[in-house]
Formats: structure tokens, C-alpha cells, sequence
């Protein structure tokens, strides 16, 4: 793979940072009927640091998706490996939380239930569980919504759930698989605004797919970006732009700008 | 663990109560029917000996209900064959959902369990339930055994083939989502996979308890000596219409009961059977 390509200026998050997550020549092949197997992923290889934002952006069918659910641990790759704090991963678990694009939510349990789920067999007491679950329903400005159901909600709300109760689990890695594709312009900005500042406040390390320019250079410290047949890295392009973000600035468009010639160039 | 909600907003799902029509609307029909009956009678357009008069059935199912027992032909048999009948119908039922649930939960998440199963489970609900009869009669002869059988037999199609669809149509990310959160096969299958799939596990257990009652019916029209089936089997033999029109309707009666009653007992027992429905 080529080294990265530098946008701007010096880069916000320490580039001594400790790895977290380590990607090493992954690959993905899936048996196709009778046909042989398709090749979605091709030896991928990248380093995510802890606290970084990593935006994957592509276009669909372009494997992005694929290697979030091997990431999460939900499939297993066709060789290569992933570590976390340099032990291998295999299966799912809360140390590896991931955001769906789709509705993901418990229906017959409450918007508190739902984010109380994963905290039920922790060892915590009952009060320090109930108090988590609150301090969480406030953080993502739910605190009045904690006894509606699923269906009673927006999709905003949703995916402010589908946050809260991943958080709660104090995960090392964030996984979001385009979590805000289905809403809104004016939602998808709130819901960005949102993950921004909760990302400041826990500093998680957090893997974002997407195909929304915009979105990558706005949340990311660094974009990787896929291209298909087969699905690997083409550029790892580093964005330096200072936060908070502004879209209307001119800074921020010429980010964009540029990350979308080197899009095009491919 | 979080029970807190405030009870106005746990039963928001609930039918609004929308005054006299919405609790009238029910007896309509029945009433309707009734009134039907009752003009048929006076006018005598049937004969009685094919269709009693109303207050003759009703005083009929007075004696059988009410009646001491001695004084006529069907005089206060009615809680015996009630106990009798239930008992058999609640074996029967139990039976099937014991092996019905756990089996159709597997057939519907392993494709192993499914290919094993489908086609010789397919191939017998194609025989009819009354097809069983008489071999049933040989093996377990005239009583009891025959009839928890038939109404096991006729109640485990439905509450199987439901228990598998249910378990087959939940959606993949919601168990995913539990595995990430740390939730292991076991517990998941508690904690998800039976409440996403409670709807139609409850569709299966209700239309296996009327078919239940279906059975029961005709296990006992075997000559038993008890049990409502009996006594309408009896009545027929002994010509007397106005027993076998109050056998019908307390049957009726007795399964609409229970499908209430099952349908209450599951939204006691499953946070998912009162929530998702």
C-alpha cells in the first residue's frame, strides 16, 4: 500500500498513540453455488490508534460492511487476522460494540431496558446499574423517553439508543456500520454532532463506514477509502482539519474538495 | 431490572376503551343468531324435535349445569364431564407444546434439525386428525389414552409449525446485536430469540387450543364415560337434541374461555407476549 497522503496540517490525535486495533492481511472470499467464491475483501492491513476516528468510505458493495462484521467478530475471515491490544480476535463481544444502520433495538423492551440490556450480567449493584442507565439516557438526550417503546420513536432516537446502549458497555473499539444513512439531512447533522461530542468526552476509538464525503471529513482523523472488485484499501488519507468542524468553512471545502480528486483519480 | 415505568405508559399498547359499542360489538352476532332462533321457534318453522325453543334449552342446560344429580337423565353431570374434559384437553395440550416449542425453536434456527424434521413432519399433518381413530382405539383402547393422544397429535402441528417460523423469521442483528453485548447462545435464546419470536408462538398455542377442544370432542365420542363429548355422543343415542345443542354451546363457551385465558396467563408470564402484540 502506498504511505498516506497528507491533507493540511499537523495531525490532532498523538501519532504515539498505542495501537488498538490491529488489521493484519485480511481477506474475505465467499462461496458463491457451484460458481467458485467471490472475493470481497483482498488483503487488507491497517493500524487503528487509540482515540482515533476512522471514517471507511466507499461506494456500495465494496466490502466495507464485510469487514465491519469481521472486525465485530460476527464472520470470520478467509485468512488474516485481527488484534485487539495485540491478542486475536474470533468471536463478538462487548469489547467491540457496533452501531447497525438498521433498527437493531429490542422492541418488547423500553428505550431504558434496551440500554440496561448489556449491563445485566455485569457485576455491578442494582443501584450503580440504575444510575448508569440514567447518566446514559441523559448523555444522548433521551432522559424523558426512557419508557417509550421502539416503535413509539424516530429514527434519531433509535440510533440515540442504539449509542447509548453500546456506550454504556465502555467498549475499546466502536464499530458503526452507516449508522446514520436512513435519517435525515437535518437529523443525520444532529446525530454527527452528537457521536463528536461523546467521542470527545470518552475518547473511544471508533471505526465509521460510510459512502457520505462529507460526513468522512467531518468526523474522521483519517479516511480509508475502498474501492471494489475486490474490496481493499486504495488511499489512507489523513484529515488535519483543527475541531470543531465547520461545513461552511473554507478550510473544511477545500478538505473536501481535494478528498473528493483523489476519489475521482481513482 | 428497570420496572420503573410509570404504569399510564405501560398500557398504552392496550385497546383504548371506546365505550358501549366496543364492549357490544362481541355479542352481535351470537345475539343476532339468538334472535334468529328464538323468531324460528315461536313461528315454528323448524320442528321442535330438530331445533328446541331457546327456553327449553336454557332450562335443559339449568338441569345439566345446576341440576342435583339423580333428578333426570343429565341432571348435574355438568362439573364432572367440565373436569373430566379439561383434564384431557390440558394433557393433550401440554404434551404437544412440551415437544412442540422446543422442537419447532430448533427446526427454526438449525438447518440440520429442519432438514431432519420437514419432511416427515409435512407428510404426517397431511393425514387427518379422525384417521388416527381407530388405530388409537387399538392401541390405547376406549378412554383416557386415546383422547390425550388425539388431541396431542392435533395440537402439535400448529404450535410447532409456528414455534419454527417465529424462531425463523427473527432477524439476524438482533441476535447479533446480543452477541456483541455479550449475551452467549444460551441466554440469547431466552433473552431474544424466544421473545422476537413470542407472536407467533402464541399464534401456535392458541390455534393448537382449539383444535384441542376439536379433539377432545372426538377421542371422546368413543363412549367414554364421561366428558362433554360423551354426553353429546350419549344424547344423540338417546334422541335427546336439546342436550347435544347445550353440549355445542358450552363447548363454544368453554373455548372462547380458554383462549382468553391462555392469552391472559401468557401476557402474566412473558414481558415480550404483553408488549409485542
Amino acid at each position: 500500500m502506498k504511505p498516506p497522503l497528507h491533507i493540511a496540517t499537523p495531525w490532532p490525535r498523538s501519532p504515539e498513540a498505542p495501537a488498538v486495533l490491529s488489521i493484519e492481511r485480511l481477506s474475505k472470499r465467499f462461496e458463491t453455488n457451484g460458481a467458485g467464491s467471490v472475493s470481497v475483501l483482498r488483503d487488507i492491513s491497517f493500524t487503528a490508534r487509540r482515540g482515533e476516528m476512522i471514517c471507511i468510505l466507499g461506494r456500495s458493495g465494496c466490502g466495507k460492511s464485510t469487514l465491519l462484521n469481521i472486525l465485530a467478530g460476527f464472520i470470520a475471515p478467509s485468512s488474516g487476522t485481527v488484534r485487539l491490544n495485540g491478542q486475536p480476535v474470533s468471536r463478538p463481544g462487548p469489547d467491540r460494540c457496533v452501531v447497525f444502520q438498521d433498527d437493531a433495538l429490542f422492541p418488547w423492551l423500553t428505550v431504558r431496558e434496551n440500554i440496561a440490556f448489556g449491563l445485566k450480567k455485569r457485576p455491578m449493584d442494582r443501584a450503580r446499574k440504575k444510575s448508569e442507565v440514567e447518566r446514559f439516557l441523559s448523555l444522548v438526550g433521551l432522559t424523558d423517553f426512557g419508557d417509550y417503546f421502539p416503535h413509539e420513536i424516530s429514527g434519531g432516537m433509535k440510533q440515540r439508543v442504539s449509542i447509548a446502549r453500546v456506550l454504556i458497555l465502555q467498549p475499546e473499539v466502536l464499530l458503526m456500520d452507516e449508522p446514520f444513512a436512513a435519517l435525515d439531512a437535518q437529523t443525520r447533522e444532529e446525530m454527527q454532532n452528537l457521536l463528536l461530542t461523546l467521542w470527545e468526552k470518552f475518547k473511544h476509538t471508533i471505526l465509521f463506514v460510510t459512502h457520505d464525503v462529507g460526513e468522512a471529513v467531518l468526523m474522521a482523523d483519517r479516511i480509508l477509502l475502498f474501492e471494489k472488485d475486490p474490496g481493499g484499501i486504495r488511499e489512507d488519507i489523513k484529515i488535519d482539519l483543527p475541531r470543531p468542524r465547520e461545513k461552511d468553512e473554507r478550510r473544511f471545502f477545500a478538505c473536501y474538495r481535494k478528498t473528493m480528486s483523489i476519489i475521482n483519480r481513482l | 431490572m428497570t420496572e420503573t415505568a410509570s404504569p399510564k405508559r405501560l398500557n398504552r399498547g392496550r385497546r383504548s376503551q371506546a365505550g358501549w359499542l366496543n364492549r357490544l360489538l362481541p355479542w352481535a352476532i351470537p345475539g343476532a343468531f339468538i334472535l334468529i332462533w328464538f323468531v324460528i321457534s315461536e313461528t315454528e318453522m323448524v320442528p321442535h324435535y330438530l331445533l328446541p325453543h331457546p327456553k327449553d334449552i336454557l332450562a335443559t342446560a339449568a338441569t345439566y349445569i345446576f341440576g342435583k344429580a339423580g333428578n333426570g337423565a343429565y341432571a348435574g353431570r355438568f362439573l364432572e364431564d367440565l373436569m373430566a374434559s379439561s383434564f384431557r384437553v390440558m394433557l393433550g395440550f401440554s404434551l404437544a407444546v412440551v415437544v412442540g416449542i422446543p422442537l419447532g425453536v430448533l427446526s427454526g434456527r438449525l438447518a440440520l434439525v429442519s432438514r431432519m424434521l420437514n419432511t416427515t413432519i409435512n407428510a404426517l399433518r397431511a393425514v387427518p386428525g379422525i384417521s388416527w381413530l381407530p388405530l388409537a382405539m387399538v392401541w390405547f383402547g376406549i378412554g383416557l389414552k386415546t383422547t390425550v393422544f388425539l388431541v396431542a397429535l392435533a395440537a402439535f402441528f400448529p404450535i410447532f409449525l409456528n414455534a419454527e417460523a417465529g424462531a425463523r423469521q427473527v432477524s439476524p442483528i438482533l441476535l447479533q446485536a446480543g452477541a456483541m453485548m455479550g449475551v452467549r447462545r444460551l441466554r440469547g435464546t431466552f433473552a431474544i430469540l424466544l421473545p422476537a419470536a413470542m407472536p407467533s408462538i402464541i399464534t401456535g398455542l392458541r390455534l393448537g387450543m382449539g383444535i384441542s377442544w376439536a379433539y377432545l370432542v372426538l377421542g371422546e365420542l368413543t363412549g367414554v364415560p364421561n366428558g362433554l363429548g360423551a354426553v353429546i355422543m350419549d344424547a344423540r343415542m338417546l334422541g335427546r337434541i336439546d342436550i347435544i345443542v347445550v353440549g355445542i354451546i358450552l363447548i363454544a363457551l368453554i373455548g372462547r374461555f380458554c383462549d382468553l385465558g391462555l392469552n391472559q396467563l401468557l401476557r402474566l408470564s412473558f414481558k415480550s407476549a404483553r408488549r409485542l402484540q
